[in-house]
């Protein structure tokens, strides 16, 4: 059994708190002597991993992450700088060529705090209620006046939509999300069937711990290249940030103007998309109706395979959840993708526009994707460049993930199908770009002892 | 110069080997050679279009003319050749995750030979004995071994469809053309241009 130092590690690369408010603040940094003062403020109050007493459960949370940049804005010394892994040092915005964030998604096109500017630190509050929010996002702003560590560059407010007056886990194309997150060992729960690998025996268990945190051994049995000295880095993790709007306005035209023609109907064209009905119900165990009572049991609800739909019957070869969480669709027992996971922890923003209203594209709308991972490189970047922008892997060529795809006007989607009527082959074709990235970058959320070590300017990379 | 063309790389990789070990790795490929599920897993990574490895003995280098001096070499070789789609890394990665025990028993016997895992001293181990390719032709460079076989697949079936066709109602041609729809439908990906290697 793996043990991790809980109360070393931020709450935030353990868990999702599932706090329906949340505030981002995007910080310029200080010069060092300042900026530190403010992190050893910050250090009372960040939020670890440690259980929370069932009766005394936080109002909101505070973690912190930092970008290259920041950390040089610290003045770590340069041995620990340049001892990070390359993509984390050149930051997002360097890597868009990689990343396939072209045209509609460069970075000259992003919002002027990532385009403009450079962020150096991502301080997150998540909470409860509106006015626990407000009282810590008080309480930080008050951290940042008397120290005089930042600026702040911009407030970025997400949170979960509210449905028939209650909080969901809905996204404003109508899709329940926030199902697939890989379990690791040592994390508190159990391993949840479908959340972690797959065994030779078909049963699931907890990947390893160094995917997720560094420090760790990982699934190769090696620790995960972490930056020195080693307490730098350990119980740390990197967390990728994107900004990704959402044009529902064009989401919600296409699937109308497609599923006209699609015999299996509208929602089930939904489905096809990503894999899952709107309610969340996978396709691979439902293919012709959602069914609620699948999506309340999380003994099934993401416990499933593809080795039964090699050519995409139930589930298309290229639905987005089938693209970037393939399980055993590459054979091997999922060995090809074990290395390839990454932990979500997005929450929308924007105002919710319920279907059959009038919405446009261009108000401010959709996810803060929030990755963690061990290795940017290995991990995200590869999911994005090749499962997103990309799909040989899941043999279908350059066609790219529906939803997330830079398609530009022409990509194009197969619903693979049958000569049965009710679910025929179906080519979704000029797919627009139904998503656009308008910023983020590379962070590296530390642990509480090398917050601390930043705090008092006693990183040693000796 | 170059190791990628288009969605292709080419990989060569050379490693010296004690002599009397020579024979005991071509007893394995003899074994590799005739036990048809031994070669399974590697033939199921459908990114390598193929992987080759040829045992070098030290004394089957030419010698072109009475000008070239004359070697004694103290090693045999071994020398490993593969084409494959996706990155250098991707590829190392797959085969570390899922075909170490092969590969263990293949290189083994190399001088200096870490192991596929971990994967970071193998990549180093790796980047050692690759030798850069010279020159490289790919007759399609925007396409990928599942992009050609898929096409195969389409093309035949194609053929099949316009020959059996051609006298059916409009009502059977309907369905029949449903039918050779539904048969296509995972093989009709794009061709274009690969992501830029990492």
């Amino acid at each position: 059994m793996t043990r991790i130092d809980v109360s070393d590690i931020q709450g935030f690369a353990l868990r999702g708190y599932n706090f329906p408010y949340a505030r981002y603040l995007l910080l310029e940094l200080a010069p060092a002597k300042q900026a530190r003062a403010l992190l050893r403020k910050l250090l009372n109050v960040v939020t670890t991993g440690e259980r929370w007493d069932i009766n005394n459960k936080p109002q909101s949370t505070v973690n912190v992450a930092f970008t290259h940049k920041g950390l040089e804005q610290l003045a770590l010394p340069l041995a620990s700088l340049l001892s990070f892994p390359l993509e984390f040092q050149q930051g997002m915005r360097a890597r868009s060529d990689i990343l396939g964030d072209s045209g509609t998604n460069a970075p000259e096109r992003w919002d002027p705090v990532w385009r403009e500017q450079y962020v150096h630190a991502w301080l997150a509050v998540n909470a409860r209620t509106a006015e626990a929010l407000e009282a810590r996002s008080r309480e930080m702003q008050q951290f940042i006046d008397e120290t005089g560590g930042a600026r702040l560059l911009q407030s970025q407010d997400a949170g979960a939509i509210r449905l028939h007056g209650k909080f969901s886990t809905s996204e404003h194309f109508g899709y329940t999300d926030g199902f697939g997150n890989p379990d690791f060992k040592g994390a508190e729960r159990d391993c949840v069937p479908g959340q972690g690998k797959l065994t030779k025996r078909g049963e699931w268990e907890a990947l390893a711990t160094g995917e997720f945190l560094l420090g760790y051994a990982d699934e190769a049995g090696e620790l995960p290249v972490s930056p020195i000295p080693h307490l730098l880095g350990r119980n740390g993790t990197f967390m990728v940030y994107r900004k990704l709007h959402q044009n529902v306005n064009t989401f919600r035209a296409y699937l109308d103007a497609k599923g006209k023609h699609y015999q299996g109907g509208k929602e089930k064209l939904a489905a096809k998309f990503v894999g899952r009905w709107r309610d969340g119900t996978p396709l691979e165990l439902s293919p012709d109706m959602a069914d609620p009572t699948i999506v309340a049991d999380p003994n099934q609800n993401t416990n499933f395979t593809y080795g039964e739909d090699p050519a995409g019957i139930r589930c298309p070869l290229g639905a987005h959840i089938r693209r970037t969480h393939p399980r055993d669709a590459f054979g091997f027992n999922g060995g090809l993708v074990n290395r390839r996971r990454i932990m979500r922890r997005g929450l929308a923003y924007g105002e919710y526009v319920p279907e059959g209203q009038p919405v446009s594209d261009s108000d401010e709308r959709g996810i803060i994707f929030m990755a963690l991972n061990a290795s940017i490189f290995r991990q995200f970047e590869f999911v994005q460049q090749q499962w997103i922008e990309y799909g040989n892997d899941a043999r279908l060529g350059n066609d790219k993930d529906l939803l997330l795809g830079n398609h530009e006007g022409k990509g194009k989607f197969v619903v693979q199908g049958t000569a049965d009527h009710a679910n025929p082959p179906f080519i979704c074709g000029a797919l627009p770009n139904f998503v656009e990235l308008r910023g983020g970058d590379y962070f590296f959320l530390p642990s509480l002892t090398a917050l601390a070590m930043i705090a008092t300017g006693t990183v040693d990379p000796r | 110069m170059t190791n990628i063309n288009g969605k292709a790389y080419a990989m060569n990789a050379i490693t010296p080997m004690k002599p009397w070990k020579t024979p005991l790795l071509k007893l394995f490929f003899l074994v590799l050679g005739a036990v048809k599920p031994l070669q399974k897993d590697l033939k199921n990574l459908s990114f390598i279009h193929f992987a080759r490895w040829v045992c070098i003995g030290r004394n089957a280098f030419p010698r072109l003319s009475d000008e070239q001096p004359t070697e004694e070499l103290k090693y045999d070789y071994l020398l490993f050749i593969s084409n494959f789609n996706g990155t250098w890394n991707q590829y190392i990665d797959a085969f570390s995750a899922v075909l170490y025990k092969g590969l263990d028993a293949i290189w083994l016997w190399s001088e200096k030979y870490p192991g596929s895992r971990p994967v970071t001293a193998f990549k180093r181990y790796i980047s050692f004995v690759q030798f850069d390719t010279d020159y490289y032709y790919n007759a399609y460079p925007h396409s990928a071994t599942n992009d050609v076989k898929a096409a195969i697949r389409v093309q035949s079936a194609f053929t099949k469809f316009a020959q059996t066709s051609q006298s059916l109602s409009p009502a059977d041609f309907q369905e029949a053309w449903l039918s050779f729809q539904a048969a296509v439908s995972p093989d009709l990906g794009a061709t274009g241009i690969a992501p830029i290697g990492t």
